[in-house]
């Protein structure tokens, strides 16, 4: 039978039972049953719907908060925001390395008033709250600041629900900044963020693996399932070697892919990924309780594949994109703004991508079935063929020491860039609808532009910070962050004590690179 | 056989100005070039100060800023600035990241000889940087060579015909 090569994978023109491989009903159980292939639920979104998750974040909290409020009030069920470049890197927007970027691509935070902005009007002991924090140096002072404003407003940390995408590749392999800290510093400051919610944050999921950028950055299908799952193993294996509980550690790890174009092979690597999780965190972290080798993700629709011409067809892919993610069975979805190749979204173009939401929740019968492919002779051939190549790549990063030596060694960014440059050739071949000639349409739609005035406002919000907080005190418990950090101790807590005294993202981000030191990216 | 000592078409440097955190886009064009034949010199994340002195000590023909967070306009007026007042004005700067069409007018405005934006080929990146080698051997060749370039060699133009 032909088969064409569709990146890694092979996929057959017509697929039949000589597809499958004998051992299919093990391989698959029931939904909510391990191996999890199906599902994590019994019967997925009949007994729990996915969370609408919508990324917002731009400008001032005061313009973000909008904005989360506004998702809200259209129907979306959880809060997804996402920081600026320099917050995300912990540098205060009024550095001269920031400035350019203060506000753009997420929202400018600096002190925990900035986040009792963000809030405002918002129940965080009743909505779940993603902190899109990316990289462990801003997730430490981003929590910090959440936790603090809950204190203010006599919220308990037992009653907090989200997640901080905490990711030690996302500082020093996926996206780049000035300053980064060496891998295994990250590492070790985003073990520490989970290992200080296990205890103080119950419900709180301190790792979200950012699978969905490392696919975005370069990797292909098969690598994103790799590398997040090497990285989830890492950091439940840390969290077991600092005295965690097997079970405890593996439900510490969520994670955050991309649904790709590709319908059926994206519905394939979620399923994938669910069965060498569940593989995983029994073998190699010792759970005990199947139901600690669940693999809770979120997905987002994947930006690569959205273009600049024919800007409005980004809507069907959104759709598409949206379909894998559930069908595939994820947690939770965020559908990409039709204008995501050119800039965050305008109001109208988010407002759309959550109805997209909607109709794929409401309408189109998606969600009434668990796992509405399984059994497809395609579906099931593409899923044990990306299993047993994540198996393969799994194999090679061990012999490369593990996830955190292939990040030291350049090993992945290598990979990544080798990656995306074959991907931009075989694009080159592939003509995309949006390069075809005949629709040679650069598109003139609407561009969000940044609202004026971020940048001093939060000049003004720091220099009212800095001159109401006793400035000894700060200094005092950033001397001692520094301390703790560089003598590999416990930084959450530190880094509360010191934001509760006044001390500025920036103020923290400036202690741990000078505790822990930092790295040049070799990205070439 | 391979030539041992090939004629460079160019020497690119390739940075990231503010703190926009996208590299795949940058880390793509680095190798088209590489394999069209130009040098290219890596930097990274840098301020105007460093791209600048960077392209110097490196005798850049060209600088490549990439960058993707909307902070284009900004970062480029700074790093323009900053050559002119180097006295390296001759080395001319080529754009590429999320930038509309509108923002591209502004920057080749504001003096950028080139604004690539997302879906451009292969080809149209090594043409463009090619005839931005070639602008700077013009500017470079009508400038007052004493006073603007020191003892910076002179760049070989292969960027039309090449």
């Amino acid at each position: 039978m032909s088969e064409r090569r569709c990146g890694p994978l092979g996929v057959p023109v017509v697929a039949g039972p000589e597809h499958l491989a004998p051992g299919l009903g093990e391989r698959l159980g029931r939904p909510g049953e391990p191996p999890y292939t199906r599902g994590i639920h019994e019967t997925m979104y009949r007994a729990r719907r996915w969370t609408i998750r919508q990324l917002a974040g731009y400008g001032t909290a005061a313009d973000t908060n909008q904005r989360l409020r506004l998702l809200l009030d259209r129907g979306a069920t959880g809060i997804n925001t996402v920081f600026d470049y320099p917050s995300l890197r912990a540098f205060d927007s009024d550095d001269p390395r920031a400035e350019p970027d203060v506000g753009r691509g997420g929202v400018a935070v600096d002190v925990t008033a900035d986040f009792e902005d963000l809030l405002r009007g918002i129940r965080i002991e009743d909505v779940s709250v993603s902190l899109v924090s990316s990289q462990p140096i801003g997730a430490v002072p981003h929590l910090a600041m959440f936790l603090t404003t809950a204190n203010r407003r006599g919220v308990p940390w037992s009653a907090l629900r989200g997640t901080s995408q905490n990711d030690f590749l996302m500082e020093t392999c996926i996206t780049i900044g000035p300053a980064a800290l060496p891998p295994a510093a990250a590492f070790r400051l985003e073990c520490d963020l989970a290992l200080f919610c296990i205890e103080a944050v119950p419900h709180w999921n301190p790792v979200s693996v950012a699978a969905y950028n490392y696919r975005e950055a370069g990797a292909d299908i098969v690598l994103e399932v790799a590398l997040a799952i090497a990285h989830g193993r890492a950091v439940a294996e840390a969290l077991v070697a600092r005295g965690i509980e097997p079970d405890r550690a593996a439900r510490a790890i969520t994670f955050f892919f991309s649904a790709h174009i590709d319908l059926f092979q994206e519905v394939a690597k979620f399923r994938a990924a669910r069965r060498i999780w569940h593989d995983v965190a029994k073998r190699h972290v010792g759970c005990r309780d199947p139901r600690s080798t669940r693999l809770r993700f979120h997905a987002q629709t994947s930006g690569t594949t959205f273009t600049t011409a024919l800007p409005l067809a980004n809507i069907g892919r959104g759709a598409i994109e949206g379909l894998a993610a559930i069908a595939g069975g994820a947690q939770s979805l965020h559908v990409n703004g039709f204008d995501e190749a050119f800039a965050i979204p305008t109001e109208q173009a988010a407002t759309l991508a959550l109805e997209t939401q909607q109709m794929l929740l409401h309408e189109a019968g998606i969600g009434d079935s668990a796992d509405p492919f399984g059994g497809s002779y395609l579906v099931e051939h593409l899923t044990d063929q990306i299993e047993e190549q994540v198996q393969e790549t799994l194999a090679v990063i061990d012999a490369k020491g593990g996830i955190v030596e292939a990040a030291e060694t350049g090993w992945l960014h290598e990979e990544l860039g080798r990656r995306a440059y074959e991907d931009h050739l075989a694009l080159g071949r592939r003509r995309a609808l949006a390069e075809d000639d005949h629709h040679d349409d650069r598109g003139d739609i609407e561009v969000f532009t940044l609202p004026s005035g971020t940048r001093d406002r939060q000049r003004a919000r720091l220099e009212e910070t800095r001159a109401a907080r006793d400035a000894d005190e700060v200094r005092r418990r950033l001397d001692g962050l520094v301390i703790d950090a560089a003598a590999g101790r416990a930084v959450m807590p530190t880094t509360i004590d010191a934001v509760a005294a006044g001390a500025t993202l920036g103020e923290i981000g400036t202690a741990l690179r000078e505790a822990l030191g930092t790295w040049t990216i070799p990205v070439l | 056989m391979d030539d041992p000592c090939p004629l460079s078409r160019g020497r690119v440097l390739l940075a990231k100005p503010g703190m926009d955190a996208h590299w795949r886009g940058l880390g793509v064009v680095a190798r088209i070039l590489r394999d069209a034949g130009f040098e290219v010199v890596y930097l990274g994340h840098a301020g105007a100060d460093e791209i600048a002195g960077a392209a110097l000590d490196e005798d850049a023909d060209v600088v490549g800023l990439s960058t993707l967070s909307g902070n284009h306009i900004e970062a480029t007026r700074r790093v323009l600035a900053t050559l002119a007042r180097l006295g390296a004005g001759d080395v001319q700067v080529v754009v590429g990241g999320a930038i509309g069409r509108a923002d591209a007018r502004v920057l080749t405005e504001l003096g950028a000889h080139t604004v690539l934006g997302p879906g451009a080929s292969s080809d149209e990146i090594v043409a463009r940087v090619a005839a931005a080698v070639a602008t700077r051997a013009r500017a470079f060749l009508a400038a007052d060579v004493a006073t603007v370039a020191g003892s910076r060699p002179l760049p070989i133009d292969q960027g039309e015909n090449g």
